[in-house]
């Protein structure tokens, strides 16, 4: 299991593009991924799930993935989270 | 979850009307609620405040009010000052009583919101104990789909991409209601009762691949959605592994643990040309019947028994 936090820049937080971003990635590995919120949990290949986040700029993510290419997939979220979704 | 503020609790949507008046102090709305219970002031206006729980939600009845009503002006000064030293969270006053303008100045001066309530004090503590112990109740958020089949709340859970979403969809078109798509929120209420709801944002809305997002209300109309619905079975999707066994009986009762409460549970293998929503339609139906004391698969079973045992006598 591979665990990351991050912050969310983004002014507009995590609205619906955005989430479709993270859940594309997140489809491309086999691995079980979640993003966790104030003890929220929500399953990163789920747009429903990622958008009821409520992901806001400044929100604390936690990024948790478990399986194969979890090491990979989390820092790819990671880095599109702090790259603010331009990549 | 975030703060339960008083703010939340007195507009809190969705819920029963506690139909309040703000009347003073505006100012401590945003106060959290750190406990589920309440205090009735009576001794600390009286002069008593050893254990004085200041930061409950403080009713004052009947009996208050008349006591306030009849001390002189002096001592009320230091009553009320003393009352207000604390860090009051908010006051209550059910008959729909108005409070002398001294008390409502200190709740003012003091950001200490101040309610009236229609209600006689019985019945609002008991309106009160109900929305607060769910307010309070354990909970935690599932990935899974919550429809209500035939009065039974089915949730559906399985790795994405199974098919919850569609399922919940010809569910849907089959005139079932849908509560909660993707995420569902379950409280605890009691220890036998599991309550789940959507999130608020994501209300009705369900994610068809191929589609994208849409508004399951706008769409299929009001009859097709609820807002809520107690959860008495689960019904998991997974990809049909012919390695696995899958029940053909039905004669094992399983279940699944959500909060410390066992809910009866099935594992549907899905498979192209397998009709789901039929089945689980179906397993919801029977499970309306097991709660009725008729199990399917045991008085078959119990049958198939009696017919051995007399075929058996028959023929020695």
């Amino acid at each position: 299991m591979v665990e990351k936090e991050v912050i969310v820049n983004s002014d507009a937080g995590i609205h619906a593009r955005p989430a479709m971003m993270i859940v594309r990635e997140a489809m491309k590995y086999p691995c079980e991924v979640t993003l966790i919120k104030d003890n929220i949990t929500a399953d990163a290949k789920s747009i429903m799930s990622v958008l009821g986040l409520a992901i806001i700029s400044g929100s604390k993510l936690t990024i948790r993935a478990n399986g194969d290419g979890e090491a990979e997939l989390v820092d790819t979220l990671v880095n599109l989270i702090e790259k603010d979704f331009k990549v | 979850m975030g703060k339960i503020t008083v703010r939340y609790f007195i507009e809190g949507e969705g819920r029963i009307d506690l139909q309040l008046r703000l009347i003073a102090g505006e100012g401590g709305l945003d106060k959290e609620i750190k406990f589920g219970e309440i205090n009735r002031p009576g001794l600390a206006l009286a002069g008593f405040f050893d254990y004085f729980a200041y930061d409950r939600i403080q009713i004052f009845g009947q009996g208050e009010t008349a006591y306030m009503s009849q001390i002189s002006y002096e001592e009320k000064l230091r009553r009320y000052s003393e009352f207000f030293s604390y860090d009051v969270l908010c006051c209550i006053f059910t008959h729909e009583f108005i409070p002398d303008k001294l008390f409502l100045e200190f709740a003012e001066k003091k950001n200490v919101p101040v309610f009236l309530s229609k209600r006689s004090t019985t019945r609002f503590i008991t309106l009160f104990v109900h929305i607060i112990d769910e307010l309070f109740a354990e909970c935690v958020t599932l990935h899974a789909t919550l429809v209500d089949v035939f009065g039974v709340g089915v949730l559906l859970t399985g790795k994405s991409g199974v098919g919850k979403s569609e399922t919940a969809l010809e569910l849907i078109e089959r005139g079932h209601r849908l509560v909660a798509d993707d995420m569902v929120i379950v409280k605890k209420i009691d220890e036998s009762l599991l309550m789940g709801t959507g999130s608020e944002i994501l209300k009705h809305h369900i994610e068809i691949r191929g589609i994208g997002i849409v508004n399951v209300r706008e769409i299929f109309g009001i009859r097709s959605v609820r807002n809520r619905k107690r959860i008495e079975m689960v019904v998991l999707l997974e990809e049909w592994d012919s390695t696995k066994e899958y029940d053909r009986l039905g004669l094992d009762e399983k279940t699944y643990n959500i909060l410390d409460i066992e809910v009866p549970y099935i594992t549907v293998p899905v498979r192209p040309g397998r009709n789901i929503p039929v089945i689980v339609e179906t397993a919801a139906l029977n499970q309306r019947l097991k709660k009725v004391g008729v199990n399917s698969a045991r008085e078959l079973d119990e049958k198939i028994k009696r017919w051995i045992m007399s075929e058996g006598q028959n023929n020695g």
